[in-house]
């Protein structure tokens, strides 16, 4: 049985499961998506954000 | 009258052909034995002469004689025939074999695997709109919640060490009054003890307070808005001046028009700081 083959058995035989494996996915997906551009807006402005910044200025003050 | 007939008499228009008595329509001018034109009119279908499709006068014809029309024929000629094919033709050709073109080169080896390329490319279609409709559907409702500055102004942090015990503090929060009681004991326990299953709102003071010593509630009468007294009523908590609602020292309506007990906003103790946070 080939890859192909039970994919289809598995996952998009049954309408019930597919459609269910569908919002997983895009549950899963959203998240993933999500932290994904978070990271790389964090990597993108690195050195400007405040929580990079805030080390320095909260140590000052204490 | 009789001349009322003559103008109804019917009448008979001239024929445009005249007729012999015999009803054989005379026609001098037709020229009946016309033939093709001997050129070949320019549109090249081969020799020049008289068409092929008609008989040659020699079989037959019609003849416009003195007696009228002729039509006579010596010998049986030759049926017109096509003389070449006609390519051009709406109808269509019939075949003797269908002639299906092989496609079998550009079928799949293995349907399994295009099936499930289809199922999946789907799918991925679903995924991703489900995650468009989820993503709008939140940012719409993120727009409806409150914003960070107002979320920022809307708590209020209390030093508790400035309250002693026995003792009230009235804060405002958002607008309206806070009530802070720091509880002795003795209140406590008469908080506790009380029958509260009989009261008008009834209220268990352990549901009305994160910590006994801490009462906190908003100043606010149940009844009709008045900011109560107090230290003062008849059950040694809080009393409205406007129309006579006493509170007990759990803030519970025990006498009076309130219906309800004092309201109790959201707080947490932050123990770090020794602060409570209201909000």
């Amino acid at each position: 049985m080939s890859l192909a083959s039970s994919f289809y058995s598995t996952i998009f035989k049954r309408n019930s499961v597919y459609i269910a494996s569908v919002f997983t996915t895009a549950f899963a997906f959203g998240i993933g998506f999500d932290s994904g551009v978070t990271s790389f807006w964090d990597s993108w402005n690195r050195g400007k954000q405040w929580k990079d910044l805030r080390g320095k200025y909260a140590q000052d003050e204490e | 009258m009789a001349s009322f007939q003559a103008v109804k008499k019917s009448l008979n228009l001239a024929p445009t052909v005249r007729a012999r008595p015999s009803g054989v329509p005379l026609v001098p001018s037709l020229n009946l034995s016309v033939r093709a034109p001997a050129d070949s009119h320019g549109h090249g279908h081969g020799a020049s002469g008289p068409r092929v499709d008609t008989p040659p006068s020699w079989a037959g014809g019609v003849t416009n004689s003195q007696f009228g029309l002729f039509s006579k024929t010596y010998t049986t000629g030759p049926a017109p025939k096509i003389s070449h094919q006609r390519l051009l033709h709406t109808s269509v050709v019939v075949k003797d074999a269908p002639e299906v073109p092989d496609f079998g080169h550009y079928r799949a080896k293995d349907s399994d695997n295009n099936r499930a390329l289809s199922y999946f490319m789907v799918g991925t279609m679903g995924v991703l709109s489900a995650s468009v409709a989820k993503s709008s559907v939140t940012e719409f409702l993120k727009t409806m919640s409150a914003s960070a500055d107002v979320l920022a102004l809307a708590k209020v942090e209390v030093e508790l060490s400035s309250i002693p015990e026995g003792k009230n503090a009235i804060i405002k929060w958002r607008g309206k009054p806070v009530f802070i009681r720091h509880r002795t004991q003795g209140e406590i326990d008469e908080a506790r003890s009380a029958n509260w299953k009989t009261f008008r709102d009834p209220e268990s003071d352990e549901d009305r307070t994160q910590r006994p010593e801490w009462l906190i509630m908003l100043g606010v009468c149940t009844h009709l808005g008045c900011v109560p007294i107090g230290e003062a009523g008849d059950f040694g908590g809080w009393f409205c001046p406007c129309h006579g609602s006493h509170y007990d020292i759990s803030g519970r309506a025990r006498k009076g028009p309130a219906p309800l007990n004092l309201e109790v906003p959201a707080y947490e103790f932050n123990d770090a700081d020794g602060k409570l946070v209201i909000g």
